[in-house]
């Protein structure tokens, strides 16, 4: 049985480790607390719920248009909300990307509606028994599908030219800049990339639990923020492994303590790590006064 | 007298500004909190439980929601000396996540199904305001007392105000704690006007929704916060008002090609349906971070006014 948990907990924790990689990248980059990153999300499932309800597409081609839909809606955010916003005042970004969050999601129940909608079944369900432990086609795809875009990501900023930039960026920006690199245009590509990591993880969602709301956002974006501090701020692969860390952790206390407990439970180790560990379990960056 | 729906805007507006003061002030010494709403929670269940269920006149409950939210508030103090900035954001919202599992699984009030049958305070508009009206006399004192200026210090640069003599623990404790307590004042007063709560009435986007009237209204002078708190309150208000407006502009000025277009567009955003104003509300936040990201007032354009003022009373 406990396995079984733990790849439940797995399934969980790949689409928080698809949000935090996303929340992480734009706080290592820019020192942003990006607020509207859950609706970013949300809008990713209805887009792909959307394609996926047009006759002759399949999951792919739902998740491929999500994917490109929600990186153009990052690049929206950064020209309209982030970009002309001073960092003078390091509030103000926050409250415009609140403000980003006000308008996603009473644009979602102005276009789709208030109500929570169906997710049509796009897998065709099998039961694959490997040994003690039952695993679906779904639970399969899902976590296959989240850790292809993880390793492609791993290596795009570890073993590319713009991933170094993208790193040089996160440590400091005048160096960067002086050293040829153009922040700007980082910035911009690491809105994209968030963004479309967040859109594909929406899809996933709604894939799993077969259904989606405009109201989804919020608890993901708040799962999303404890996971990027699980794995320390700026820490890509800190947020992969401390999304699934946390997602195992919650299946496993809903499983043994109850549900009830299991948010308790969340917000107790956010506190603790707060405390004790404010670089985060992997975490190398020193605690700065943001 | 006022009709129950300008009621209960004002009511809304009163509760917002005082929930917006008690974020002002740990603000006041660089402390964020995004637990706001979460005292806001304990204020109003420890009041509820005071007049429900020890059937307490509201004066004592609502002091007793205070104080609770306070000695929280002090407890969350202590380890928010620890921490600055975003990690300080995360504990108070770690602290307002428990808080709301706590309302959900404790049955003595309620859980789930919400605390319910809370005696209706009858002028609770009058209390609300002369709560609002202590305060802004209590900030306008603190504005120019020693403690004021000790934490303006603190927010400019800690150590140097440790160095000249200003006790840094005891000036941040005090704020957080009077903080949560103002907070907790809201609480209940929000308690036992709408008779009901439950955790969703005090869920993470209130809490967001108070930093916003802070930094919006201007975070340098406490009428910042009170002007914030109306102007965003009242602010879907205006755009309905708007709408009234339009139907006046006779239908010959706008009969030609563009004008038409333009008209119907904005007379449909400006719809009495909440999402279509909500929109609009949020792109107005947004281009105003973007041209005032100080926020609407300033010390400057506080001075600017008592100016102003100082001459008529001359005159």
């Amino acid at each position: 049985m406990f396995v079984q948990q733990l790849i439940n907990g797995l399934m969980l924790g790949a689409s928080y480790s698809l949000v935090a990689i996303g929340y992480t990248l734009i706080f290592g980059v820019l020192g942003l607390l990006h607020f509207a990153h859950g609706e970013v999300f949300m809008m990713g499932a209805f887009i792909g719920l959307q394609i996926a309800l047009i006759p002759g597409t399949n999951i792919y081609i739902a998740i491929l248009g999500a994917l490109v839909a929600t990186a153009v809606l990052g690049l929206v955010i950064d020209f309209v909300a982030v970009r002309p916003v001073s960092k003078d005042y390091p509030l103000a970004p926050l409250i415009s990307t609140i403000g980003v969050t006000i308008v996603l999601q009473n644009l979602a129940i102005y276009i789709f509606g208030g109500e929570q909608v169906g997710f049509p079944e796009t897998i065709e369900p099998v039961l694959y028994q490997l040994g003690p432990v039952t695993i679906s086609s779904v639970q399969l795809f899902i976590l296959l599908v989240a850790l292809f875009l993880m390793v492609t990501l791993w290596l795009f900023i570890n073993r590319t030219k713009v991933g170094r930039a993208m790193r040089a960026t996160a440590e400091n920006h005048e160096t960067a800049a002086l050293l040829g690199v153009n922040v700007n245009r980082v910035v911009l590509l690491t809105f994209i990339i968030a963004s479309g990591l967040a859109g594909v993880a929406g899809v996933l969602d709604g894939v799993k639990n077969s259904a989606i709301s405009p109201f989804m956002g919020l608890e993901v974006a708040v799962k999303g923020l404890v996971v990027m501090l699980l794995g320390g701020l700026g820490n890509v692969l800190g947020a992969m492994v401390g999304g699934l860390l946390l997602g195992m952790v919650e299946i496993l206390t809903a499983a043994y303590l109850g549900t009830s407990v299991r948010d308790l439970f969340t917000f107790l180790i956010l506190i603790l790590i707060l405390l004790y560990r404010p670089t985060g379990l992997f975490g190398t960056r020193t605690v700065e006064s943001g | 007298m006022l009709d129950e729906y300008t009621e209960s805007l004002l009511v809304f507006a009163g509760i917002n500004i005082i929930s917006a003061f008690s974020f002002y002030l740990p603000f006041k010494t660089g402390q964020i909190s995004l637990g706001q709403a979460g005292f806001m929670a304990v204020g109003a269940y420890a009041s509820g439980i005071m007049t429900v269920k020890f059937g307490a006149p509201f004066i004592v409950g609502l002091l007793f929601g205070g104080l609770v939210a306070g000695i929280i508030g002090v407890g969350i103090g202590f380890p928010a000396l620890r921490i600055k900035g975003i990690y300080l954001l995360l504990l108070t919202l770690g602290f307002a996540e428990i808080v709301q599992v706590v309302i959900l699984t404790w049955d003595y009030t309620g859980g789930a199904q919400g605390f319910q049958n809370i005696p209706f305070l009858k002028g609770g508009l009058y209390y609300i305001y002369a709560v609002v009206l202590v305060l802004l006399v209590f900030f306008a004192r603190l504005e120019r007392s020693s403690l004021g200026r000790a934490m303006v210090s603190i927010h400019e640069d800690e150590s140097a105000s440790e160095v000249t003599g200003v006790d840094v623990v005891r000036t941040k404790l005090l704020a957080f704690g009077l903080g949560a307590f103002i907070a907790g004042l809201a609480g209940s007063l929000l308690a036992h006007y709408f008779t009901y709560v439950d955790s969703e009435t005090f869920n993470i986007l209130v809490a967001v929704e108070i930093l916003m009237f802070v930094v919006v209204g201007g975070g340098g002078t406490f009428w910042g916060p009170v002007f914030g708190a109306a102007f965003l309150s009242l602010l879907p208000e205006f755009l309905r008002w708007l709408r009234d407006w339009m139907e006046l502009i006779p239908a010959s000025w706008t009969a030609a090609f563009p004008l038409n277009r333009t008209y119907d567009f904005l007379y449909d955003f400006l719809d009495f349906e909440n999402e279509k104003r909500l929109i609009v509300y949020g792109l107005i936040i947004i281009v105003m971070m973007i041209f005032r990201p100080q926020g609407l007032l300033t010390p400057d354009s506080v001075r600017r006014f008592q100016f102003l003022q100082r001459r008529f009373s001359s005159a």
